[in-house]
């Protein structure tokens, strides 16, 4: 049993030359609208065809034509592979295409090998322990703001609903701004990373806020009553009948959030705090090569990610266990 | 009842007038001595006055001053980077007790911050990229001109520039740009470096680091001759008076024993501590 979307098997017959043309013709389109003959890959023809071949409108054609033929190939071959096999290599391809198209924008690789330690050393690090400590005060917010919401106590749920509403409601950048700035006018002098822990973990603690009504909510009353049933206590049942079921649901968006926390605690480089951001604008700046520190803050940033989402899969399959027969 | 209405509203104003007039007569300069610290906000992207050098440590003209002042009063140094709004927005709430960061005393920023003594003049000009077609600084009428926002360079462009610290030369507004392009985390010389009108036809910046992008390989030439030359001062928070004159006093000594000049030579490559 199944639960995908599509029926379709691309393994073997018509089914699969199709695909393989289709995808091949998608290449074309995309190799002949950026002119693929004037950048990096083309070197790779290089062998095979000379540069006058490659260059003009002809050029153009050709080697989007080559490029169209070699993704049809590869797209054949590659669904004779086993599924799971299939995907991690469709990521891998698609990762190197990433990463060559970055190479061909003709980088500076020793100036970013000069400055690739100090990236990690400080901004790596600070990117990390500002998102870290904000990932874990989120959660709490987020904890007693759902607590304080489904409490049934009116002066607790309207605390909640004003928290959501504000925090959810104005830019995370903005509020780092009066954060930072409008506290020491009522006397309270806060420095550049409390303060952009403060704005990241109220912001994200309303959004997960939200993400853990909704969970628990979506536990059907069937089961509180059935706790009830059994002269279980109220809290007693929410811990240990109702959260557990909802995890499943609140741990895939909680995880999302994570990702784009982590992204957006860029955002504090704007009031001085030394993050993957500041590190990498500062220097790119200074000296007049933003896009080679851009593309490294990306992919730093990038690898992080791929940190958490193996993470979340981890405890995804964790809160799964009572599916699995 | 009316006594008590009188007494509330008494206080309630005392309180007020008490707010309103915060005196920092003195205190920044004493806080400096007793921690035996000066915090001084600075800018990390702005060759070659203060910029995170090979070491990945804070490095320039900047730099080196402050140094020198802290030297001068006894004391360390600790640079701080906050963004060059929260610098200029002043209520620094003694985050920082004063800004190196080659601000400019416009009459804008006055009504927030002081400036006790201006350290060096920066000539201001145009640069074009290296195959621009203009010629004089007249063909920029009414082309597309990128300037890093709220600079004086921006207020240059919009015929609204007011500096009002002394010795500053007069000058004339050449230029009406078509478009005004702001940027502020994007570096204009990237725009300008994609060629001759595909985002900007030129740009508005400091000498010194037209020069800067000139020897680091950037595609762009200058075009003209300074347009105006700024004073740049050190920036204190409001009030102080105190602490003002005694940065005053220092800068002054060190105009008079050549030590800015030998600042200036070092960075700027040329000496812009005296207006020419």
């Amino acid at each position: 049993m199944n639960n995908s979307i599509l029926n379709i098997s691309l393994n073997r017959g018509t089914a699969r030359i199709k695909a393989a043309l289709f995808l091949g013709i998608i290449a074309f389109v995309i190799a002949f609208s950026v002119s693929v003959n004037s950048t990096a890959i083309a070197e790779l023809l290089r062998p095979a065809m000379s540069p006058e071949v490659l260059s003009g409108m002809w050029g153009r054609v050709s080697c989007a034509f080559v490029m169209g033929i070699v993704v049809s190939i590869l797209t054949y071959f590659l669904l004779a592979l086993p599924e799971k096999l299939q995907s991690r290599l469709v990521w891998g391809l698609l990762a190197i295409g990433a990463l060559s198209a970055f190479y061909s924008f003709d980088l500076s690789f020793t100036f970013i090998g000069n400055k690739i330690p100090f990236l990690i050393s400080q901004g790596a690090v600070t990117t990390i322990y500002v998102s870290a400590i904000s990932i874990l005060l989120a959660f709490i917010f987020a904890m007693l703001g759902a607590t304080a919401k489904l409490s049934g106590i009116s002066i607790l749920k309207g605390i909640g609903d004003f928290y959501t509403s504000y925090f959810r409601g104005v830019p995370l950048l903005v509020q780092l701004f009066l954060i930072y700035l409008g506290l020491p006018q009522l006397g309270l002098v806060i420095d550049p990373i409390p303060a952009a822990i403060a704005a990241l973990s109220l912001v994200y603690g309303a959004y997960m806020t939200e993400i853990f009504r909704s969970g628990i909510q979506s536990i059907s009353m069937g089961q509180w009553e059935a706790a009830d049933a059994l002269g279980l206590a109220r809290m007693r049942t929410f811990q240990k009948v109702i959260l557990p079921q909802a995890m499943r649901l609140i741990v895939p968006p909680t995880g999302n959030q994570f990702i784009a926390m982590l992204k957006d605690s860029s955002l504090v480089s704007v009031v001085g705090v030394w993050d993957i951001m500041f590190i990498a604008r500062t220097q790119g700046r200074a000296d007049f090569k933003i896009l080679e520190m851009l593309i490294t803050a990306s992919i730093i940033y990038w690898m992080m990610s791929m940190l958490l989402e193996v993470l979340q899969n981890r405890i995804e399959s964790h809160y799964a266990k009572s599916l699995k027969h | 009842m009316k006594k008590i209405i009188k007494k509330v509203l008494l206080s309630a104003a005392l309180v007020a007038v008490s707010a309103s007039s915060t005196s920092y007569a003195g205190k920044v300069i004493d806080t400096v001595i007793d921690n035996k610290l000066l915090v001084v906000a600075t800018n990390s992207d702005y060759r070659p006055n203060s910029f995170l050098g090979d070491k990945n440590e804070l490095e320039g003209f900047d730099i080196d001053v402050s140094r020198e002042v802290a030297k001068r009063l006894g004391v360390a140094v600790k640079f701080v980077t906050p963004g060059w709004e929260i610098m200029t927005a002043g209520r620094w709430m003694g985050r920082w007790h004063m800004a190196v960061g080659s601000m400019t005393p416009t009459v804008k920023r006055a009504e927030v911050l002081d400036f006790p003594a201006v350290y060096y003049f920066t000539p201001a000009g145009f640069a074009v990229h290296k195959d621009a077609k203009a010629k004089s600084i007249s063909d920029l009428n009414g082309k597309v001109i990128g300037v890093v926002s709220t600079s004086t360079y921006h207020r240059y462009l919009q015929k609204n520039l007011n500096i009002d610290a002394l010795g500053t030369p007069p000058f004339e507004y050449q230029v009406t740009p078509g478009d005004i392009r702001l940027y502020g985390d994007v570096n204009e010389f990237d725009d300008l470096a994609l060629g001759e009108g595909v985002r900007l036809d030129a740009i508005m910046q400091s000498l010194p680091v037209i020069k800067q992008a000139i020897a680091k390989g950037i595609p762009v030439k200058t075009l003209g001759a300074p347009v105006f030359y700024e004073p740049l001062a050190i920036a204190i928070d409001k009030g102080d008076a105190q602490f003002g004159n005694k940065i005053a006093g220092i800068i002054e000594t060190m105009k008079a024993d050549g030590s800015l000049t030998a600042f200036s030579l070092k960075w700027h490559g040329a000496d812009y501590v005296s207006v020419k």
